[in-house]
């Protein structure tokens, strides 16, 4: 395919996920249905457009935002580090997230729930900042910060057993389900703060593509080249933060996403970050779209959250990855 | 450098004081709980039971815990020690490259698929996890340029871990029951085993720790690295093999009665390569006793600090494990394995 066609492309296979993610459930939805639901019209056919309109349009959104900001955060994790396998997740931002949503739901007994993904957008900051802390000898280096990362996420998985161990197993199972990383529980209330956190960081990480272009030939080039390199790799790992923080907030700890479509994006796009970047974002909507949806038909009516089979998925295309020797 | 003599009393010494802390940890953990027990009980208790309430509860509650974490704690240390040696790498360890992730997902499926299986049995799933995974991490590492570095096998432990959580929680998802019986197992807990189940799992920790021993001339040499260790004639590949087949034995008997305890098997080697240098012949018995001593002693300070509480061991020793991985992820060992590769 070629570089010009990729972005109608990526937009057409979109809208047409998308599409196809509100007409297909436990009650599909003919085609004349759906076209009028989303068009305002609640009259002709109340049902449908209820479960369009009020169910699953707000899941789709949810799951394309969550995905394209963790698409996005990947790509900039993967030139920050030069590592082709750093992911937000496994750099400690998902287990910082669920410490602290699960602190935030299980102790704080009466708390609304519509706080945790304010704690867990909170723990995930927290757990970048204690990365990029403690890898900090004189500057970073990309293997400290993995390293460091695998200690801190090995801690804040203890931590989190710790707390769940002693909380009541009814509470508990309630948060299984974020805890897997679920579009299931989506809501206008918290499409809305994702796409006001992910679309201004998307188009600051589009803005900044020269500067990660630069950061990609390494430290030293893009010093030579006159880039204040430690500074830009800061400010680069912190949007890459914000923008994991407000996915994993609202949808929970989703892994592999951030693996996998900046990869695709490579393939797809070239090293070009003006390009890359959309085209990751475009990629992790895809994915974690398709993940829910296959995951709430596949054997329904049991819902396998979407952070499963991203994880499901990944796991093996990480292995494929060391495989193929891709690792410089 | 000390000559031979002074390091060889040195070495006396320090497992004649390993020994002492490992017996004083005992002792401690046996009279910790909620029933005080005096020393002299607790000795009659142990050798001549008269089945007294004193005697039941140390018998049946104290004793397999005790024996558990010994178990545990020697196994995965020495697990570590040999992983370390035989991959040239710092931050090797049954935890952190998961295999210890491996034997608990192999034990908790083989307790979903058949309830009430004795330990003998699961301790043979626990093999096949831990081999499996030790199989898959090291192969993904090692594939591709440069080989199995230290991080890239971090990575691939940690991408297995993952991988396994999901699978875990998946199995958990269709059957909500199971959560409330595996959760404190999937941390690692020395908590309410049986004598039946140490009795069942002992020969095979027993029998991987004799061979490591046996082997630990040919582990010093494989922790020169794999250049120097073909030099002087060792067949590489075959001797790694065989670390392997010890690792799986300590680690899988380790996870089978314990559950997937973090950061043992990483702590102590080191500390266990400060204080007697390089000679494997020295480090395992150093790292195995210390182990022991760890558990033991780590699960009775939970016992005495939190009553009534009985938070299992695995989280107090990530605890402390997690920031000594940092520590040394900082360091300059590392760096230089990462250099060589």
């Amino acid at each position: 395919m070629s570089r010009a066609a990729l972005g109608p492309a990526l937009a057409l296979a979109l809208v047409g996920l998308a599409l196809a993610s509100l007409a297909i459930g436990d009650r599909a939805i003919p085609a004349a249905e759906l076209l009028g639901a989303l068009a305002g019209d609640r009259a002709s056919a109340p049902a449908s457009a209820m479960i369009v309109l009020d169910l699953r349009l707000p899941r789709v959104a949810l799951a394309a935002l969550a995905g394209a900001a963790l698409g996005a955060a990947g790509a900039v994790a993967q030139t920050v580090m030069r590592n082709p396998l750093a992911e937000p997740g496994l750099l400690g931002i998902n287990a910082g997230a669920a410490v602290a949503a699960l602190a935030g739901g299980l102790w704080l007994h009466g708390l609304p729930a519509t706080l945790t993904p304010w704690f867990a957008f909170a723990g995930a900051l927290g757990m970048a900042a204690a990365i990029w802390g403690l890898s900090w000898r004189g500057g970073t280096s990309s293997i400290r910060i993995i390293l460091v990362g695998i200690g801190l996420n090995a801690m804040a998985g203890a931590a989190a057993a710790f707390i769940s161990l002693f909380a009541e197993i009814t509470a508990l199972q309630r948060m299984q389900a974020w805890l897997a990383g679920s579009v299931a529980q989506a809501r206008w209330e918290t499409v809305w703060p994702l796409a006001a956190w992910t679309l201004p960081g998307l188009a600051l990480a589009l803005a900044a593509s020269r500067e990660l272009d630069l950061l990609a030939f390494g430290a030293q080039t893009a010093r030579a080249l006159g880039q204040r390199a430690q500074l830009a790799a800061g400010l680069a790992v912190a949007l890459c933060a914000l923008l994991a923080a407000a996915a994993v907030a609202a949808v929970g700890p989703v892994a592999f996403v951030g693996l996998i479509a900046p990869h695709l994006a490579r393939r797809l796009a070239g090293p070009s970050h003006l390009a890359r970047l959309p085209a990751a974002a475009a990629s992790g909507a895809l994915l974690l779209m398709a993940a829910d949806l296959v995951g709430r038909t596949a054997i329904a009516p049991t819902q396998i959250p979407a952070g499963l089979l991203t994880t499901l998925i990944g796991a093996p295309f990480f292995a494929w990855l060391l495989w193929r020797g891709r690792h410089a | 450098m000390i000559g031979p003599s002074a390091s060889a009393a040195r070495f006396a010494a320090l497992l004649a004081a390993l020994g002492l802390g490992l017996a004083l940890a005992c002792l401690w953990s046996l009279r910790t709980g909620a029933m005080p027990i005096p020393p002299g009980e607790l000795v009659g208790a142990i050798f001549a039971p008269e089945g007294s309430h004193a005697d039941v509860v140390v018998r049946s509650v104290r004793l397999p815990r005790l024996l558990t974490g010994l178990i545990a704690g020697a196994a995965l240390a020495a697990a570590g020690a040999i992983m370390q040696a035989a991959t040239n790498n710092p931050l090797a360890s049954p935890g952190i490259l998961g295999v210890n992730a491996g034997a608990a997902f192999a034990v908790v499926t083989a307790t979903l698929v058949a309830p009430g299986a004795a330990m003998g049995t699961l301790v043979w799933w626990a093999f096949a996890g831990a081999g499996i995974a030790a199989v898959a991490v090291y192969g993904a590492a090692s594939a591709g340029r440069g080989g199995a570095t230290p991080v890239k096998l971090a990575l691939a432990g940690a991408i297995l871990s993952a991988f396994i959580g999901s699978l875990t929680a998946a199995a958990l998802i269709f059957d909500t029951g199971s959560l409330d019986a595996v959760r404190a197992w999937t941390v690692g807990s020395v908590e309410g085993r049986t004598m039946a189940s140490v009795a069942a799992v002992a020969p095979y920790a027993g029998l991987g720790l004799a061979a490591a021993l046996a082997f630990s001339r040919q582990v010093t040499t494989l922790s020169l690295g794999p250049e120097v260790a073909r030099q002087v004639g060792q067949r590489v590949g075959l001797w790694r093999a065989l670390c392997a087949v010890c690792v799986v034995a300590l680690a899988g008997s380790a996870v089978a009665l314990a559950g997937p305890v973090a950061f043992v098997g990483l702590m102590v080697p080191h500390a266990a390569r400060l204080s007697v240098g390089v000679d494997y012949g020295r480090i395992l018995p150093v790292s195995a006793l210390g182990g022991a001593a760890l558990v033991v002693a780590a699960d009775a300070a939970l016992r005495a600090g939190l009553p009534g509480r009985d938070v299992p061991v695995g989280v107090g020793l990530a605890m402390l494990g997690a920031p000594v991985f940092i520590a040394l992820a900082r360091g300059r060992a590392v760096g230089r394995a990462e250099a060589r590769a």
